[in-house]
C-alpha cells in the first residue's frame, strides 16, 4: 500500500534495509478499519472545534450582533426597530464625513510616512557597520505603548510644548502653531506621532527582506554595471515585492483602526475635528449611547477595513499564493 | 475546557466582585478622589462598622461606559460617584439605583445636609443621589502676584475686567481658558451667562430657553471679546498647569471649581495663604447674585453584589465625622452644614456664600440631557478656537437643544 523509500541501509544488504512508508497526497483521505474511523473527514473537526467556537463567539457572533443592532434605534436600555435609518443618518452627518475623511487621511498618511521610511532607513543602514544598532535606535519607540506615546507627543505638541519651544528658540516663530487646536494640522501632527512610533517595525521587516535577497543576484547585477538608483529599482525592490506586501497591508488595516493615540492626545477633537471612524464609532456607543447608530458606523468601518485589504492583498499576492 | 476559559474571561470581564463582609466599593473616576474616600471609609468603620472601598477608574469616559453598561448585571458597582442632576436622572430613569429618600430625610432630620440641594438629586420627587461635596465654582489667584500688581480681589464686574486690564498690562496672561479634555470648555460660557442673567441661564439649561436669545449671544460676545483683547491662555493648557502658572505667577486668574485645590497644592501653593479665590461679580448688578456649585451624587445599585451593605453605608455617609473625613481629606466644601470648612479658602468662600445670599446653580454639565451636554461641550470648544463663529455657534447648538429636549421629552411621558 505504501512506497518504500530505500536509504543508505540498501548498501548494507537486505537484512539492513529500512522501509519508510510514504503516503501520496491521492491516498490521504484513504484507509482501512481503524485508520479509516481516525482520518475519517470529519476527523479534522474534533480539532478546528475550539478555534472555530473561539472565532464564532469572539468574531462572527459580535458582528451580525452589530448588523441586527444597526438596525435599531438604541440606548442601551430601550430600543425600536428604525430599519436603514442609521444609514440614512450616516450620510447626513457632518461628523461622519470629517471622520472619513481624517481616516482617509490616515490611511494616506500611514502608507506614504512609516512605509517609505521604513524602507528608506532599511536600504540605508543595510550595508553600514554600525547599521544594526541605528536600527535598533530605531526600533525602540515601537517598544512603548501607544498611550504612552501620545502621553510624550502631548509635552511636544501643545502650544507651549517642545515644538514650538524649539522654533522659537531658533527664531522661526512664524512656523509655530496650535497643532492640536486646529484641523487638519491636527490630524497631521498624530500621523507623524504615528509615524515616529511605527517606522521601526517597517524597518525590521525591510531589513528581514533586504538580507533574504539572493546575493548571487546582487552580484549579477553588479557585473551587469547596475549600482545606485538602478540597482535599487531594479533589483532590491522587485525582490522586496513580498515583504512590501505585509507591511503595506499591516499599514492600512493598521491606520484604519487607529485610536489611542488620537484618544490621548485630542479625544477626538477639539469640537469633535480629529475624530477617525474609529473614535466616532466609541463616542457614538460609549459617550451618547447611540447603540445603533454606532454599530452602523461599526459596521462600514468594518466593511472598509475587510474590503481594502482584501483588494489590497488580492491584487498584491503571488498567484500562487491565490490558487 | 473551553466553557472553563469562557467563564474564567467572563468573570475576569466583571465590573466589580463582592467585598468581604463589613466592606463596601465605592466606584469613581478621580483618582485624588481615593485618598479622601478612604479616610471616609475609615471613619464609617468607626461609625457603623462598615468600611468603604475605593475603587477608581481614572477615565470620564470609561467610568460612565462601565456604570451604563453593568448597570442591569449583578456585575455592577454597589456604590458610585456620580453627577447629580440630569445625569443622576438619566441614571434613576434606568431602575437601575436605589431611591434614598428616607436617607435623605433622616440626614436633613438631623441637620446632616443642606436642603437646599435636594432638588440636584431628585428626580419624580424621589431622592435617588446623596451629596458627596460641595464644590464651589471660583476664580482662583495668587495673592502675592495681586499684591505685586496693585490689584485685589474684584467685587464688582468694572473691577473684574480692572484687574484683568492691569495684569495684561504687566505681561501676565490674565485668564485661563481651555478646551484640553473636552468638558472644560463650557466653564466660560456658564461663568459668564449665568452673571449676566441667572434666571436665563438656568432656564436656557432646563429647556425653557433658547441658544439663539440675545441673551445668550452677548455672553458669547463677551467672551469673544476677552478673547480678541487677549486675556485667555493658549486654549489646550490643562488645569494642572494652569494651577502651576498661578502659583509661579505666569497667570492671573483660573476658573474652576474647589476641587482642584490638590493642583494648586502640588504646584506649591498654599490655599488661604498665597493662593485664594473669589466668586465672579455679577455683570448685572440688578440680577439676584449667584454662583455655580457642583455637587458629586453617592449612588447605590440595585444590583450590586453588597447591595443591602452599600444601603446601610448611605445611611451614614452624611454622618459629621465621615463627612469631615471627606471634605477635609478633598480640600473641598461639604453639603453638610455642621462640617467645617476644609481650609481658610473654602471659609473665605462659604462667607460669601452665606454674607451675600448667593443663589446656587447646578453646573453646566449637570443640567440638561446628557446627550445635549456631550454635544454642546464640543460646539463651546469650537467657539472659543474661534471666538467670531458665535453667532452659527449658538444656531448650532439650539438646533441640537430642540431635538435632546424633544426625545428627553418623550421619554418621561412613557
Amino acid at each position: 500500500m505504501s512506497d518504500t523509500l530505500t536509504t543508505a541501509g540498501r548498501a548494507r544488504g537486505a537484512n539492513a534495509r529500512r522501509r519508510i512508508p510514504v503516503r501520496k497526497p491521492h491516498q490521504a483521505a484513504r484507509g482501512s478499519g481503524r485508520n479509516r474511523a481516525l482520518g475519517g473527514p470529519l476527523a479534522g473537526v474534533t480539532w478546528v472545534l475550539p478555534a472555530l467556537a473561539l472565532v464564532g463567539v469572539l468574531l462572527v457572533y459580535p458582528f451580525f450582533r452589530s448588523v441586527y443592532g444597526s438596525l435599531f434605534e438604541d440606548n442601551g436600555f430601550t430600543s425600536h426597530y428604525v430599519g436603514l435609518d442609521n444609514y440614512a443618518r450616516l450620510a447626513d452627518d457632518p461628523i461622519f464625513s470629517r471622520s472619513i475623511l481624517n481616516t482617509l487621511m490616515w490611511v494616506a498618511g500611514t502608507l506614504l510616512l512609516p512605509v517609505l521610511l521604513g524602507l528608506l532607513l532599511a536600504v540605508a543602514t543595510h550595508r553600514l557597520r554600525l547599521g544594526g544598532v541605528a536600527q535598533l535606535v530605531i526600533v525602540l519607540p515601537y517598544a512603548i505603548s501607544g498611550a504612552a506615546t501620545a502621553v510624550l507627543w502631548n509635552f511636544m505638541l501643545t502650544s507651549d510644548g517642545a515644538v514650538n519651544q524649539a522654533l522659537r528658540a531658533v527664531g522661526l516663530d512664524g512656523l509655530t502653531h496650535a497643532w492640536l487646536l486646529e484641523w487638519p494640522h491636527n490630524t497631521v501632527a498624530m500621523i507623524v506621532a504615528s509615524t515616529w512610533q511605527g517606522t521601526g517595525l517597517n524597518v525590521v521587516l525591510f531589513a528581514i527582506g533586504l538580507r533574504a535577497i539572493p546575493r548571487e543576484t546582487v552580484e549579477a547585477a553588479e557585473l551587469d554595471g547596475a549600482s545606485g538608483w538602478r540597482m535599487f529599482r531594479w533589483i532590491t525592490l522587485p525582490q522586496l515585492r513580498a515583504v512590501t506586501v505585509v507591511v503595506v497591508g499591516m499599514a492600512i488595516v493598521n491606520s484604519l483602526k487607529a485610536f489611542d493615540l488620537i484618544w490621548i492626545l485630542t479625544k477626538g477633537g477639539p469640537s469633535r475635528s480629529s475624530e477617525t471612524l474609529a473614535l466616532t464609532m466609541y463616542r457614538e456607543t460609549f459617550r451618547l449611547f447611540h447603540v445603533g447608530y454606532g454599530s452602523a458606523i461599526a459596521l462600514v468601518l468594518s466593511v472598509i477595513v475587510v474590503a481594502s485589504s482584501w483588494l489590497y492583498l488580492r491584487r498584491q499576492m503571488p498567484n500562487a499564493a491565490r490558487d | 475546557m473551553l466553557a472553563a476559559a469562557v467563564a474564567s474571561f467572563a468573570t475576569a470581564c466583571g465590573s466589580a466582585a463582592g467585598q468581604p463582609a463589613g466592606k463596601v466599593a465605592i466606584h469613581g473616576d478621580n483618582t485624588s478622589w481615593a485618598e479622601p474616600l478612604a479616610a471616609a471609609g475609615a471613619e464609617m468603620k468607626a461609625v457603623s462598622g462598615l468600611e468603604l472601598v475605593p475603587e477608581v477608574i481614572p477615565s470620564l469616559e470609561s467610568f460612565e461606559q462601565i456604570v451604563k453598561s453593568s448597570l442591569r448585571t449583578n456585575k455592577t458597582p454597589d456604590l458610585l460617584k456620580y453627577w447629580s442632576g440630569y445625569r443622576l436622572q438619566d441614571l434613576a430613569r434606568t431602575g437601575g439605583i436605589e431611591v434614598l429618600t428616607e436617607r435623605w430625610d433622616e440626614a436633613e432630620a438631623q441637620g446632616w445636609v443642606d436642603p437646599t440641594l435636594r432638588d440636584a438629586f431628585t428626580y419624580r420627587g424621589e431622592v435617588y443621589g446623596l451629596p458627596m461635596n460641595l464644590t464651589y465654582w471660583v476664580f482662583f489667584y495668587n495673592t502675592e502676584v495681586f499684591a505685586e500688581n496693585g490689584v485685589a480681589a474684584p467685587r464688582t464686574w468694572e473691577e473684574f475686567l480692572g484687574v484683568c486690564e492691569r495684569l495684561h498690562g504687566a505681561g501676565i496672561t490674565p485668564l485661563h481658558a481651555t478646551a484640553d479634555g473636552r468638558w472644560p470648555a463650557f466653564i466660560w460660557f456658564m461663568e459668564v451667562l449665568s452673571r449676566q442673567d441667572p434666571g436665563f441661564y438656568d432656564g436656557l439649561m432646563n429647556g425653557r430657553e433658547s441658544y439663539t436669545d440675545p441673551r445668550a449671544e452677548h455672553a458669547m460676545a463677551t467672551i469673544a471679546d476677552f478673547a480678541d483683547r487677549g486675556w485667555f491662555t493658549a486654549m489646550d493648557m490643562n488645569h494642572v498647569d494652569a494651577a502651576a502658572g498661578v502659583v509661579h505667577g505666569t497667570l492671573g486668574m483660573m476658573p474652576g471649581g474647589t476641587f482642584m485645590t490638590p493642583n494648586f497644592v502640588a504646584a506649591g501653593g498654599e490655599p488661604g495663604g498665597d493662593v485664594d479665590a473669589f466668586v465672579l461679580p455679577m455683570a448685572d448688578p440688578s440680577a439676584e447674585p449667584c454662583m455655580i456649585f457642583e455637587s458629586s451624587a453617592l449612588v447605590c445599585t440595585v444590583k450590586g453584589p453588597d447591595r443591602d451593605e452599600a444601603l446601610r453605608a448611605t445611611g451614614t455617609w452624611l454622618h459629621p465625622e465621615v463627612s469631615a473625613a471627606f471634605s477635609g481629606t478633598l480640600q473641598d466644601g461639604s453639603p453638610n452644614p455642621l462640617v467645617g470648612p476644609a481650609n481658610p479658602m473654602i471659609e473665605g468662600i462659604t462667607h460669601t456664600v452665606r454674607d451675600e445670599r448667593l443663589r446656587m446653580l447646578n453646573r453646566f454639565w449637570e443640567l440638561g440631557p446628557p446627550e445635549l451636554v456631550e454635544a454642546t461641550v464640543d460646539d463651546l470648544a469650537g467657539f472659543l478656537l474661534d471666538p467670531s463663529s458665535y453667532r452659527s455657534v449658538l444656531r448650532t447648538m439650539q438646533g441640537r437643544a430642540e431635538d435632546a429636549w424633544q426625545v428627553w421629552r418623550e421619554a418621561e411621558r412613557s
